[in-house]
């Protein structure tokens, strides 16, 4: 046959049925006109800043900054590839297994296996059934839902707000207390200063820059984290660190880095640096203390009238109560810091006028309670707490934090609650004893050792039997220590449903996964600089949400039809009566103080500026009558020595600030034999911990061989056979990864850094492709938290211990593995 | 225009059918439905013509082999879902560790530093050859223009509405430049046999079709 009789043969069988799946359909042009896309300038914001786009048919296409940012992030070249990387989160999709075998399925799969698409109403379906076999057959206990993290931004389309509101719509869960950034910081600081202190504003940049004579950056970063904010970041704290710099170079004011490693800071402003041995701060501290004590540097004065408990810590400082004083020679034996060094730094501190600002990192090791207390007592005790340029803060790394406040009413949110008469449809409180709210960091204690009771900030928690998890908006297999103590945990899940945007490793350690839309697909506003208030932002839907992927509201909504819920879910409101809502009731706040055009022309013109604000001082009102403004603490003054954490009688936080030795500590300490390496996982340059991580070709901006940079110290790295560029392996008794090679000299001996938030990708124990959910998976990536330690900081904040964390590292000599992280689940098994 | 091309419909559609089949069976999972259907009378003399030609026999064989055995399976329902693992696995998730229906991803290998975002610059250009054909791809498709099954179903289109010359251009273009990579790719890691038969039997029928395009002009 020939090949035309060939071809009419085929038509002569007369199938056509087939015709009618083409994915194709006539072009309307008429309808095309009607939904003409807008191709002008559209104003919209994110945590790494404002900006404006512009489509081209239909596509994103150019990403500029907002007029008014000066100091944009080098990240807003990653923003495209936020929209359109590969690892997006297509189709609704079920693990296989969980959709056979439902509640029954074999955990032991989960990490990387067989999933298939599923339609939405399905999807969500299973949702709900799942959530009803664990509230009858466990009640509230079984499901935490709480577990939640850096949501992308928008008021409306909160992710943590739509997965609690909908999911509290159906019954009561666990939750958490605390955050992985700040826990022992938010939990220790109410105590001694009255407030979180870490999520307030602080002493304004101006009156910094005009009467600081010194500034201590301790443990502290902030070129680095002020590129990104809770909400759209303004990045106006850069022009005062433009204004910094000048005055450190013309010697106005004197800036010391203390820190192990030479920061990004430190090298903008071209300031001093202290190095400290790692996780040994407090020692160095105690040692400033001490000679302040014995040199009578201490403001007295300042201690009797606004603190409490001097007398009680002072004979710890002398060694008085404990036979071991605090001398500039013991804290120089732990710290590496000569005892010339530290007598000085006493000096320099009482000497003019000296603002302390700690950073995070420090209070995210194991009692990382210690250093941010016994930084509030250094600050009592110079005594210039509450005057402009003087005194301590925690957050002036953060989130404009610093920039002085419009002092506008900030617009609301969608409600995260139930409202005030509706009721769950399973509405029991019955915890089966255990506690309902956990610290942040203990889950997945909990789920491995439920009825377990454990001391956490004067209280009693009794871990709930957690049988299911519900994320949303949020990457624990990010931020969480110890993957194979989370392997554990997972497999005696039930069932994990995640909503997210990608194929994070939670997606991929899930068995319902729900495809959110971006920010860039859907409509929504924001405040513009979260402690400055600058302004409301339009966050204006670029794009259609792509493939099957919905916004937060639409995907919660969705659920609460499910659950014949969705009139109280929504409160019968659009997303646009949302908006609308939103903005008129901010604008209400506002009235006679700032002026507010109606929604209309806001939504036009994408911004409404509230203008400058006012400097202020932190704790000036306190200073000023602490009788009248007297601190949140129980005795109303800064607590040197607190009563109530004493009574709490725990051994890893005593009444007042001590030195106590880790469990594991570099440069000599517990461990060190073994594991000689302290391995630091600061918050990225180059993400929001783990956002933007998937933007592929901004990503390969800073790989290397395509995997996490590991900062190492040249001599280490030549000890060891690594030039800069090669893959190393790096590993401890908990773990192993894989990274790439930067050799660099603002590491010093004994420490490397690898940036948290890395995609976690595991690959076989060998190297081979197989194996992603085994026990010692080997991270193809480079993902730190394969190494970190898995403990509370202490029976007090029980928060995470990530920096207390020591390894080792190698050349890789075996066979190199593809990374793994970006492209969603992987079939292993067969 | 070939006039002779244009006017000698039966022969056409019969290659347009073929380019439909494919881009069905590449544009969503198989279901009862799908199932029901290519296993009838009529869609089995379809395959069963194709099949006369001995380049795509072997691929056929296999088609047919798993589609009866699903539909014999006595859990037809388990036995779709396998299959649909296979399609998610290999289409629907990630790009590097499957076998991506899109064009972009294998055409940039050309030019390693090039965008290799998705909805970039292969599927402007799918999106403007559709409009130029009247063309749209189906809302409840929202998959980016360089999915291989709507390359597949503009080529059924065009097989009945271009000359020999525009279509063997285009399918060069667009579809053999990246045909081979991606049949290797869905090869190796398909589990099933299922989407490597049809990805073979894909590259096989456009290799075979645009021979006799040129040998048509």
């Amino acid at each position: 046959m020939n090949r035309r009789d060939f071809l009419k043969s085929l038509m002569a069988t007369s199938y056509i049925a087939l015709g009618s799946a083409s994915v194709l359909a006539p072009f309307n042009a008429l309808a095309a006109a009607g939904a003409k896309t807008n191709n002008d300038w559209l104003t919209t914001g994110s945590h790494f800043g404002a900006f404006k786009m512009k489509r081209k048919n239909g596509v994103i296409d150019k990403v500029i900054p907002f007029d008014s940012d000066k100091y944009p992030t080098d990240m807003i070249n990653g923003v495209k590839g936020l929209v359109y990387n590969p690892s997006r989160v297509r189709y609704p999709m079920v693990r296989l297994d969980f959709l056979i075998k439902g509640h029954k399925s074999n955990t032991s799969q989960r990490g990387d296996f067989r999933f298939v698409r599923v339609t939405w109403d399905k999807a969500l379906t299973l949702f709900k059934d799942s959530l009803d076999e664990v509230q009858t057959k466990y009640g509230p206990s079984g499901l935490h839902a709480g577990q939640t993290g850096w949501r992308a931004t928008g008021q409306l389309h909160s992710s943590t707000s739509h997965m609690q509101r909908a999911v509290g719509m159906h019954g009561n869960f666990v939750k958490k207390i605390g955050d992985y950034s700040t826990g022992a910081g938010q939990t220790i600081l109410p105590y001694i200063l009255g407030s979180t202190e870490v999520y307030a504003q602080g002493t304004s940049w101006p009156l910094i820059l005009e009467e600081s004579n010194t500034i201590i950056l301790w443990s502290n970063d902030p070129y680095k984290n002020l590129q990104i904010g809770w909400n759209a970041e303004t990045h106006e704290s850069f022009a005062y660190l433009a204004e910094l710099k000048e005055k450190v170079q013309q010697g106005k004011i004197r800036v010391i880095s203390i820190d192990p490693v030479v920061t990004k800071t430190q090298r903008y402003l071209d300031c001093e640096q202290l190095y400290v041995n790692p996780q040994t701060d407090v020692a160095l501290m105690l040692g400033i203390a001490h000679e302040m004590i014995t040199k009578k540097l201490h403001d007295e004065k300042f201690i009797e009238g606004y603190s409490l408990g001097f007398e009680r810590f002072q004979p710890y400082v002398l060694g008085e109560s404990d036979g071991l004083a605090k001398t500039p020679e013991w804290a120089s034996k732990i710290t590496g810091v000569s005892p010339e060094i530290i007598r000085d730094l006493a000096k320099v501190m009482t000497k003019g006028r000296t603002q302390i600002m700690m950073g995070w990192c420090i209070q995210r090791q194991q009692h990382g309670e210690q250093p941010y207390w016994m930084a509030a007592v250094l600050a009592t005790m110079i005594g210039q707490i509450g005057l402009p340029g003087g005194g301590i803060s925690y957050g002036h790394h953060y989130s404009s934090i610093g920039v002085p406040s419009s002092g506008a009413a900030a617009p609301g949110a969608f409600p995260r609650n139930l409202d005030g008469d509706q009721k769950p449809i399973f509405n029991s409180h019955d915890f089966k004893g255990a506690s309902s709210t956990i610290p942040v960091a203990r889950w997945i204690d909990a789920i491995l050792e439920p009825g377990k009771t454990i001391d956490a900030n004067g209280a009693k928690v009794i871990y709930p039997d957690i049988k299911m998890m519900v994320f949303s908006g949020s990457n624990p297999w990010s931020h969480h220590q110890d993957r194979n103590k989370m392997k554990q945990a997972f497999q005696k899940l039930e069932c994990v449903v995640t909503v997210d945007i990608n194929w994070t490793a939670t997606c991929r350690f899930s068995d319902i996964v729900l495809p959110a839309c971006t920010t860039l697909e859907r409509n929504d506003l924001d405040i513009y600089g979260s402690y400055a208030n600058r302004g409301i932002l339009t966050m204006q839907k670029m794009v259609e949400p792509l493939f099957d992927s919905l916004s937060d509201f639409e995907i919660f909504t969705r659920f609460a039809k499910i659950m014949g819920k969705e009139k109280e879910y929504t409160r019968g409101m659009s997303e646009f009566d949302w908006l609308k809502k939103l903005y008129d009731d901010c604008k209400a706040d506002n009235v006679g103080k700032f002026d507010m055009p109606d929604f209309d022309t806001f939504w036009k013109d994408g911004y409404v500026h509230f203008g400058e604000g006012q400097p202020w001082t932190r704790h000036a009102d306190f200073r000023n009558d602490p009788e009248i403004n007297p601190l949140g603490t129980p005795s109303g003054l800064i607590e040197i020595f607190s009563r109530k954490i004493a009574k709490f009688n725990y051994d890893d936080c005593p009444g007042h600030p001590t030195w106590i030795e880790k469990t594991e500590r570099s440069h000599g300490g517990p461990g060190s034999d073994k594991y000689p390496m302290w391995m630091q996982s600061c918050h990225p340059d180059k993400r929001l911990h783990s956002q933007m991580c998937e933007s592929q070709q901004y990503r390969e901006t800073y790989t290397v061989q395509g995997r996490e940079p590991v900062y190492l110290n040249p001599s280490d790295a030549k000890q060891r056979g690594i030039k800069d560029g090669d893959i190393v392996r790096v590993f401890n008794g908990r773990g192993q990864l894989l990274a790439g090679a930067v050799v660099s000299n603002n590491f010093p001996r004994g420490i490397i850094r690898i940036h948290e938030g890395a995609w976690y990708g595991p690959v076989g124990k060998d190297g081979s492709k197989q194996g992603g959910n085994e026990m010692g998976a080997l991270c193809s990536y480079g993902d730190p938290n394969t190494l970190t330690l898995d403990i509370g900081t202490s029976k007090l904040a029980q928060a995470c211990s990530a920096y207390t964390c020591l390894v080792d590292f190698e050349k890789y000599q075996g066979k190199v593995p593809e990374v793994s992280s970006f492209n969603g689940p992987i079939d292993t098994q067969i | 225009m070939n006039d002779k091309r244009l006017y000698d419909t039966a022969m056409n559609q019969g290659r347009s059918m073929v380019y439909k089949l494919l881009s069905s069976l590449f544009a969503k999972e198989l279901d009862h439905q799908l199932l029901k259907e290519l296993t009838a009378s009529q869609a089995q003399a379809f395959l069963a013509q194709l099949a006369s030609d001995p380049l795509f026999i072997q691929d056929i064989a296999t088609l047919n082999s798993v589609l009866n055995s699903t539909l014999n399976n006595v859990n037809t329902d388990h036995a779709l879902l396998e299959l649909a693992a296979d399609y998610c696995g290999l289409f629907l998730v990630g790009t590097k560790h499957s076998a991506s229906p899109y064009a972009s991803l294998y055409l940039k290998e050309n030019a390693p530093n090039k965008d290799v975002l998705l909805f970039g610059e292969q599927h402007q250009q799918m999106q403007t050859y559709l409009q130029q054909s009247q063309l749209t791809v189906q809302s409840e498709f929202p998959e980016p223009a360089d999915h291989i099954a709507v390359i597949l179903a503009y080529v059924a289109h065009q097989a009945c509405a271009s000359d020999d010359k525009t279509q063997l251009a285009f399918i060069n273009q667009y579809l053999n430049a990246w045909l081979g990579s991606f049949t290797d790719k869905v090869t190796s890691l398909d589990t099933g046999k299922f989407y490597a038969a049809l990805a073979h039997l894909t590259q096989t029928w456009v290799a075979s079709d645009c021979e006799g395009l040129a040998a048509d002009q």
